[in-house]
């Protein structure tokens, strides 16, 4: 959205149908490296099937998206590597614990590497305030926990895009504050670019550099944040 | 020549970090396994004292045997069919496999696998059972005869009966009814099987040469190597929405 960053992610008429459903029906925006956009809508806006079609989980009807130059039907192994995504189940297997989690998210990234593995994940348990916990299956860890897990396991094969589903649902007023200062961080020290889609208003409004609304699979209104009236924002859903 | 040596490589790495990940977390939740072995062992304990309250000292005839075994097989192939990608799908842990850049065959190559060395267990378990319980009138094999009857007579079917169930589970993982979906698809898909593996067991346990059985044998290579094939043409579609 700004003039300054490259085109990093280009969506041309996106398109997904279920029968006669159309969960999104011709989006077409572009987003810049190192920017955080919003994702906000009503509940069947279309913003987890965005999310769902951005990672590669879902193949869309018709449309063409180009991220980094590249899209999913020639070079779906590069861009897989580098998108990292928090859906709206978690990817975490509940019974093993989070080291066994991150070295195994890490093996199929092919990052992981013995020597160096476990001093990468003390810092960031560290850095999360996980450190007593990493041993601890994921059943065991609270809601928060579980999200800021999530967090280093997309983190830990050094995306460029992070795609986050509802990352603050089930979190209390500190997680969400902590998470939102770690995705600001994120954004300004890796030039990360980060799509959020979200219930939250507040919060997007915080973080965010541009906001989509998201309105019956369609866009309601697509523009920078300083550009949309936060008074008025509802009245695009 | 080299890159595609590391392509292999990696592509084996891969493969093997599923596979172990399985294997942890079926360790973890070691009840449901219990639970599977249970209803074996129970199941063997209701043939053989049916059998034995209506023939009272008479060792249970090969051929009722062989039929308790894989009745029980196929039943616990659809306990297992469940953890392959049903119960993967319906956590949202399948999403985070498929989102990574690991290829649709390697996964499923790893669940076959998976399903095989979970079966090849539970089978290690109730065969010993049932032999202690049932007492079948087996004549004593000698050790190639019994290394035959294993290999051939239970890791051949057991390694088609995973290929197959690996290809229900995903097949049958979007739907929304998966319980009634699972047995309907794997009926017709395992029905041209259970015949052979039956004679092929019946007449290893009778002590019969290969040259015997090699019909049986064929039978079983071909829709092992068709189920296969069908598995990885079909890859793309299976675990892509």
């Amino acid at each position: 959205m700004s003039n300054f960053n490259a085109v990093l992610l280009e969506c041309d008429n996106i398109s997904k149908q279920y029968g006669f459903f159309f969960a999104l029906n011709k989006i077409s925006f572009h987003l810049d490296e190192s920017s955080i956009l919003g994702v906000i809508g009503a509940n069947g806006a279309g913003k987890t099937t965005l999310i769902r079609i951005l990672s590669g989980l879902t193949s869309p009807t018709s449309g063409k998206m180009v991220i980094k130059g590249k899209n999913y039907k020639t070079d779906d192994k590069f861009l897989k590597k580098i998108i990292g995504t928090i859906a709206n189940k978690s990817f975490l297997y509940e019974e093993l614990t989070i080291y066994e989690n991150l070295k195994f998210y890490s093996k199929l990234y092919s990052v992981y590497d013995k020597h160096t593995f476990k001093e990468k994940i003390e810092h960031y348990a560290e850095q999360f305030n996980l450190s007593d916990w990493i041993f601890e299956p994921i059943s065991n860890l609270s809601t928060g926990m579980k999200q800021k897990v999530e967090i280093i396991r997309i983190l830990i094969h050094n995306p460029s895009i992070l795609l986050l589903d509802e990352p603050f649902s089930g979190l209390d007023f500190n997680t969400i504050k902590l998470l939102i200062k770690i995705l600001t961080e994120l954004k300004l020290k890796e030039n990360l670019t980060i799509i959020i889609a979200t219930h939250n208003i507040e919060v997007v409004q915080e973080i965010s550099d541009a906001i989509l609304i998201l309105k019956n699979g369609k866009i309601s209104k697509f523009a920078p944040k300083n550009e949309i009236d936060k008074n008025k924002i509802e009245f695009y859903f | 020549m080299s890159t595609k040596k590391n392509s292999t490589k990696s592509e084996l790495t891969l493969f093997v970090t599923i596979l172990q990940k399985d294997i942890k977390s079926e360790i973890r939740q070691a009840n449901d396994i219990i639970s599977i072995i249970l209803f074996g062992i129970i199941s063997i304990f209701i043939f053989s004292s049916s059998y034995n309250t209506i023939n009272l000292g008479v060792r249970m005839p090969i051929e009722i045997f062989v039929i308790q075994i894989w009745l029980i097989i196929f039943f616990t192939l659809i306990f297992i069919m469940i953890k392959l990608f049903v119960q993967e799908k319906e956590r949202g842990t399948l999403d985070g496999l498929t989102s990574s850049p690991v290829s649709n065959n390697i996964l499923l190559i790893s669940k076959v696998v998976f399903c095989f060395i979970l079966l090849s267990f539970i089978e290690l378990i109730l065969v010993l059972f049932s032999f202690f319980i049932s007492v079948p009138s087996v004549q004593i094999l000698n050790f190639n005869e019994f290394l035959y009857y294993i290999i051939i007579g239970i890791v051949l079917p057991t390694l088609d009966i995973s290929i197959c169930g690996t290809l229900v589970s995903a097949l049958s993982m979007y739907s929304k009814n998966k319980s009634f979906v699972l047995p309907l698809l794997l009926f017709p898909i395992i029905l041209p099987i259970t015949s052979p593996i039956i004679s092929l067991n019946i007449r290893l346990l009778e002590g019969e040469l290969l040259s015997m059985v090699v019909i049986e044998i064929l039978f079983l290579v071909a829709h092992a190597i068709l189920m296969f094939s069908i598995l990885v043409l079909v890859s793309e579609e299976l675990l892509s929405e």
